[in-house]
């Protein structure tokens, strides 16, 4: 291989001020070579993107760097600011995790594209205009000449993201660094941005430094993976080796915990206790408190394992690094079951909830008078069902209604129309009063555990709030239940008296599914309840969840965007498009043959956990972003991005019903299985 | 654009309307009668029992509204008791010293206050930024009244540079005399509004730099000169211009201290004459035309705001 | 209730860990202190008059000095005190039992009670504070009630606003939505959940608004419209010491300096319960249009 383009050697960076000085990175070392893209891993507070802002000098002045970081032939660390600021844009571009903030809002998106050539002179004012379009024309937006004039806000996600791309590459920067590029977009549209990225990256031969905590993304894209944990790097490696054959129980760990859209474990493994914090670092290595291999060993409590060689380009930092290949090999092969054989038992008997036509219509309003010119159709005949002790999960990208649904079931937003039945009874048309005894045993989980507990009541006093509020404490058994509900999520009794913000997010998030429990309910509906956690403490409440509902006998309506987590915890899942169910089936017959060609992009387009799979997957990358609610497209509000949509999509609006031969109900006038209709028309790949 | 500013002033009617309705109903709710708020006590039975037709004392009390708006919007706010002139000369005689006064001081608070904003947000929690904020909180702390009490004693009791009492002397018919007049009085409102400057930008500068689009201006290779002076400043301001445009408009009659203390002849004093002498007309123009001037400044403000932010879409 | 007192003495240490504070509240403590005992702090008569000895400068006797009909300076500034936090209070007292229910409830409900309520708010917005107050003196007369009043009715929009500010934010917040899933009320979640949580603001504004009250009372005393002699006020003492610049520069001075250092020292409270209680460095946004009292 040729020389690296970036070089970091025994990297160190301390954050000083503030009590005693925290390590974010504590020695990192790694090379990136041209052409390649490497993939750091990690949870939150692994010290990821501390690293990337060291290398760009972008740290604020708190921060204390130690070590070498060599870019092309400039030591970076004793590079004086004015060489620094040369190097940004020139020979390192920088791509944020937000476009909703990455760029300035009161500044054109073309302006801001060529500005850093224009700061190094590289052209000239008068050209950046043509230099901008050219730049948006190369990531693929649209109309690059009108859209060259437009302010940020005026962009979708995607296409400031992918802005954000033409910008970071505008000065052919030897070395791109992405942080989470793609954490904030929705799957089809990270789909679109990690294949600009890709083709932008193939065109100039920049390095690239791809920064992420998702997996699925590292072997989508990567070549090589550092895993990163406690401000270390504890495994690196080609991107097969890592998955395929990892040899530090951590890169195990997360393989493990994580929920997968290629096959179906009945239990994921997750890994116990909480990321490190990094002022609070354990003694020795720093993943012993949570290994499963360590056993307790001594060695593990007082010496920090260096990286070394396990193959021939593969270290790990690992005393026991040779046993943890059993440890994989124990447990991936029989864990993993192919998902068509997992299927439980349909639940039979009347349906606990039964939604039909469910439609929550928002106003419009316009005008001198601020009258209603409109409806924004958030919720638009949503139509599901779930049984007693069933899953059912309710997927969609942002904006296709599926927390509304949600609200609208649990009466916290008025629906428009259509029925909702819980337990028999009919529910839209109660008063409030008797709506709130209604729906005692229909209870909600909101999605960020940091917002949804009162910061000022003790953690015991919300647990037994709904108890008050509905006068039962003394009935249902007062302290002793408050104490049966901690035990039941896994809680010591001995937090009762503490308030939220002393617990992390994965512990609040099991106080409020506490709470939810408090009143006995028979239905949960849970709203992302695990996308605001890392994977490792997404794994633990996956499993609370399924340990609780084998226990009480729960239903759950379980929505979520990620179709990994879905499949995992579901019976049956429901796909929601633009307010609307565009499919519906047994999980295993989604998953696996599904008919409309919503579902098939969608499917496609979730990164596997798998760098096989790169070469052998078909990808459908979608065009285009969601539409405007307020403005749905004519006839079936799919047609403009669907690669099977004819004239009659245009006009005519499908109908939702059972595909023959499936257990499976779609709304598409050309449903098919993929196989059998796909390839017929412009489905790249 | 139009759709906005016409939706903005409906918005504002029923507030005009409220508010004026409650000077309206002030010279019922002053002891004596009515027509003695109006006349004056010293009136001949002539003169009230013109009022009495006048106003017309004997309709229903929305008619007498209805008459008492209607002349007011056609600018008849009636004449004063003391001076017999109408209540409009009085107070158009007054408001170019008003402005002069409001404008210039808006003047010295931004020359104070904007440099200490941008210092203090370059090195906040430095010992220059603890400086410049304890003198922000003392330009906010000390009372006007008091500050231009000091300054007279500085001024003129002591150096005997400056006149203690001002009268108006236009700028363009007297720069110098104006500066004599205008100097002080500017002065002290100038230290006060600079507190407020200083403070609401520094809050806004701080607010800015520590947002996303910075970082990326910064990686993108900008200097620290033009990431700080175009990117930040340039979304710092926006919301800044609204408080100075604030701040002016509250100018509109909001200087009635500092007249006082300068003897400064503004729309401020010929208020506090008019309370003095009870000249209730007078009271009553004085109130209203601040309060239509105030709102219109507001709204002007507003849409102003509307206009330089690309990302309100105003429809 | 245990935690609330744990929650005071928390905030009351890490308020006093600071030094402007702590010196702030040790002066406000003193200056009320005095106004409270002044019968015993200081020796002379407020109002009685000695004309045998007018506009004495600062002696041991008089510390600072006598005015235009012989009382003692110093004992007029005493008693002023108690007239300044008796308006002030008062004025808050007022602002805020009207303008906290009336965020509270624009916040929450939203709809056409915040339109109505809000629109409301706007009128007495719609002149500066200082003028509202004047017009409203000028219809009730004056009298130290009088003062008390409009000073008050002037704070109930800073108290509306930022309480419908605190309410609305909450209001995103899902620990709200959860008690309404829970079953709980409207009064109830209002009451018990997005009152409790909007203290902080409104005790920053309270302290805000508190100096605030003092400066207007003292401005329209200044400017002959306040409470009505012979009634020690700052304010007044101010007003009659301009007119005797020349012979008894103290005359003016001294009082304003007590004035000041009380708006100083409420001004430094205030930002500094905003930073401990909120987190935040400065009160911008909300604080900077109701301050417009020049």
């Amino acid at each position: 291989m040729s020389e690296p383009v970036l070089s970091v050697r025994g990297l160190e960076v301390t954050f000083i001020g503030g009590g005693r000085p925290v390590p974010a990175v504590r020695g990192v070392d790694f090379d990136v070579y041209p052409n390649e893209v490497l993939g750091i891993v990690g949870e939150s507070g692994s010290g990821k993107s501390v690293t990337s802002l060291a290398i760009t000098g972008l740290l604020p002045d708190t921060a204390r760097v130690k070590g070498s970081i060599r870019l092309g032939d400039v030591e970076m660390t004793e590079a004086d600011r004015e060489i620094l600021r040369q190097m940004r844009g020139q020979d390192v571009g920088m791509i944020f995790q937000d476009p909703a903030t990455t760029l300035n809002p009161v500044f054109t998106v073309g302006r801001q594209v060529t500005e850093g050539q224009v700061a190094h002179g590289q052209i000239q004012a008068l050209r950046a205009r043509e230099r901008s379009i050219e730049l948006l024309r190369e990531v693929d937006i649209p109309d690059p000449d009108g859209r060259v004039l437009q302010y940020p806000h005026q962009f979708s996600g995607g296409m400031r993201q992918r802005a954000v791309i033409a910008m970071a590459m505008a000065g052919r920067p030897r070395l791109i660094i992405a942080d989470e590029p793609t954490t904030a977009l929705d799957v089809t549209v990270q789909a679109q941005v990690l294949s600009v990225l890709a083709k932008r990256q193939a065109d100039t031969g920049a390095a690239v430094i791809l920064i992420t905590h998702d997996l699925g993304v590292v072997a989508e894209v990567a070549h090589r993976v550092a895993v990163m944990y406690g401000g270390r790097i504890v495994e690196t490696g080609p991107v097969a080796e890592i998955f395929k054959r990892p040899r530090h129980p951590y890169t195990v760990g997360l393989l493990q915990s994580l929920p997968r859209i290629d096959s179906v474990d009945e239990r994921l493994v997750p890994i116990p206790g909480q990321p490190p914090n990094p002022a609070l670092l354990p003694t020795g290595c720093t993943f012993h408190p949570r290994c499963p291999i360590g056993c307790d060993r001594a060695i593990c409590r007082s010496e920090e394992p260096p990286l070394r060689a396990v193959g021939e380009v593969h270290h790990s930092a690992c005393h026991y690094a040779e046993e943890v290949a059993r440890l994989f090999a124990d447990a991936m092969p029989s864990d993993r079951i192919p998902a068509s054989v997992v299927a439980r038992a349909a639940a039979a008997g009347p349906p606990l909830l039964a939604v039909d036509g469910l439609k929550v219509h928002f106003p419009i309003k316009a005008g001198i008078l601020r009258r209603r010119v409109g409806w924004v159709r958030a919720v638009d005949g949503v139509s599901l069902t779930v049984g007693p002790g069933e899953t059912v999960g309710l997927v969609g990208e942002s904006g296709c209604g599926k927390t509304t649904t949600g609200r609208a079931i649990m009466g916290l937003i008025k629906a428009t129309g259509g029925s909702i039945r819980f337990d028999g009874q009919e529910v839209t048309r109660l008063s409030p009063g008797e709506l709130r005894k209604a729906r005692r045993h229909m209870q909600y989980i909101f999605q960020d555990p940091y917002s949804s507990l009162n910061p000022i009541k003790t953690v015991g006093d919300i647990v037994a709030e709904p108890l008050h509020i509905h006068g039962l404490y003394e009935e249902m058994g007062g302290g002793a239940r408050i104490t049966e509900l901690f035990e039941l999520v896994g809680l010591p009794r001995t937090v009762l008296g503490r308030y939220p913000r002393e617990f992390s997010g994965g512990q609040k998030q099991r106080i409020g599914i506490a709470r939810a429990l408090a009143l006995q309910p028979r239905l949960l509906i849970l709203d992302e309840p695990v996308a605001a956690l890392d994977v490792s403490i997404q794994a633990q409440i996956i499993n609370l969840l399924q340990d609780l509902q084998k226990e009480l006998g729960l239903a759950y309506l379980f929505i979520a965007h990620d179709l990994s987590v879905v499949r995992h915890i579901s019976d049956r899942v429901a796909v929601m498009y633009l307010g609307r169910i565009v499919e519906e089936s047994e999980k295993a017959t989604l998953y696996e043959t599904p008919v409309h060609p919503y579902t098939q992009s969608l499917l496609s387009a979730v990164p596997v956990p798998d760098p096989d799979a790169r070469q052998t997957r078909r990808r459908i990358v979608l065009e285009g972003d969601i539409p405007n609610p307020a403005k749905p497209p004519s006839g079936c509000y799919f047609h403009p991005r669907c690669f099977r949509a004819t004239e009659r999509c245009r006009v005519e609006e499908p109908a939702f019903e059972p595909y023959p031969g499936l257990p499976t109900r779609s709304a598409c006038h050309h449903a098919g299985p993929l196989e059998a209709v796909g390839s017929r028309r412009g489905a790249s790949s | 654009m139009t759709g906005y500013i016409i939706r903005r002033i409906l918005q504002l009617l029923p507030v005009l309307l409220i508010a004026s309705a409650g000077i309206w109903a002030m010279i019922y709710a002053v002891p004596g009668t009515p027509i003695g708020a109006i006349v004056g006590e010293n009136a001949t039975p002539e003169q009230i029992q013109a009022a009495i037709q006048r106003v017309g004392l004997d309709q229903p009390v929305l008619v007498q509204f209805w008459a008492w708006l209607k002349s007011a919007v056609l600018g008849d706010l009636g004449r004063s008791i003391h001076s017999r002139d109408p209540v409009l000369d009085l107070i158009m005689l007054r408001v170019p010293a008003t402005l002069q006064l409001g404008l210039s001081a808006t003047l010295v608070g931004l020359i104070l206050g904007i440099p200490v904003a941008v210092i203090s947000a370059l090195y906040p929690g430095s010992w220059i930024d603890r400086s410049l904020s304890g003198w922000s909180a003392l330009a906010l702390g000390v009372p006007t009244f008091w500050l231009g009490i000091l300054l007279i004693l500085l001024f003129a009791v002591q150096l005997r540079w400056l006149p203690s009492a001002s009268t108006y002397v236009s700028v363009f018919d007297s720069p110098l005399g104006a500066l004599r007049n205008t100097f002080l009085p500017a002065l002290t409102l100038g230290v006060y509004v600079s507190g407020i400057f200083a403070r609401f930008l520094r809050a806004s500068l701080l607010s800015e730099l520590k947002a996303d689009y910075v970082r990326t201006a910064r990686s993108k290779g900008l200097k620290e000169r033009d990431v700080v002076g175009r990117h930040v400043l340039r979304n710092a301001l926006l919301p800044f211009v609204t408080v100075v445009g604030l701040m002016m408009a509250a100018f509109i009659g909001g200087t009635v201290v500092t007249e006082a203390v300068f003897t400064y002849p503004g729309i401020g004093r010929l208020l506090i004459q008019a309370i003095n002498q009870r000249d209730y007309p007078l009271i009553q123009g004085v109130i209203l035309f601040v309060l239509v001037a105030h709102v219109l400044i507001n709204l002007m403000v507003d849409v102003l705001y509307a206009y330089i932010d690309p990302r309100i879409d105003y429809s | 209730m245990s935690g609330g007192v744990q929650r005071s003495l928390d905030l009351a240490r890490r308020v006093f860990a600071r030094k402007g504070a702590l010196l702030s509240i040790l002066y406000l403590a003193a200056i009320a202190l005095v106004a409270m005992l002044a019968r015993w702090v200081v020796p002379f008569d407020p109002v009685a008059q000695n004309l045998m000895s007018t506009l004495e400068p600062p002696s041991t006797a008089h510390w600072f000095g006598t005015d235009e009909l012989g009382r003692d300076i110093m004992t007029r500034v005493v008693y002023g005190a108690r007239t300044s936090l008796l308006t002030a209070s008062g004025a808050v007292i007022i602002a805020g039992t009207i303008g906290v229910p009336v965020g509270l409830v624009a916040g929450f409900f939203g709809g056409w009670r915040d339109a109505v309520l809000m629109r409301i708010v706007d009128v007495l917005l719609s002149l500066p504070g200082i003028l509202f107050a004047m017009a409203l003196i000028a219809v009730l007369g004056r009298s130290q009630l009088a003062a008390l009043v409009a000073v008050g009715i002037t704070g109930i929009p800073s108290f509306a606003r930022i309480t419908r500010a605190q309410v609305l934010s909450l209001r995103k917040r899902d620990f709200v939505m959860a008690v309404e899933a829970l079953g709980g009320s409207s009064a109830y979640n209002m009451f018990r959940t997005v009152l409790p949580n909007s203290w902080s603001p409104i005790l920053v504004q309270i302290v805000i608004l508190s100096s605030i009250a003092i400066l207007l009372e003292a401005a329209l005393a200044f400017l002959g419209v306040g409470i009505p002699p012979p009634t020690p006020s700052w304010g007044e003492m101010l007003r009659t010491g301009k007119s005797y610049l020349y012979d008894a520069p103290y005359y003016a001075v001294l009082p304003g300096i007590v004035l000041t250092l009380t708006i100083l020292s409420l001004d430094t409270l205030g930002r500094t319960l905003a930073w401990v209680l909120e987190d935040r460095h400065e009160l911008a946004e909300e604080a900077a249009p109701d301050r417009m009292v020049p």
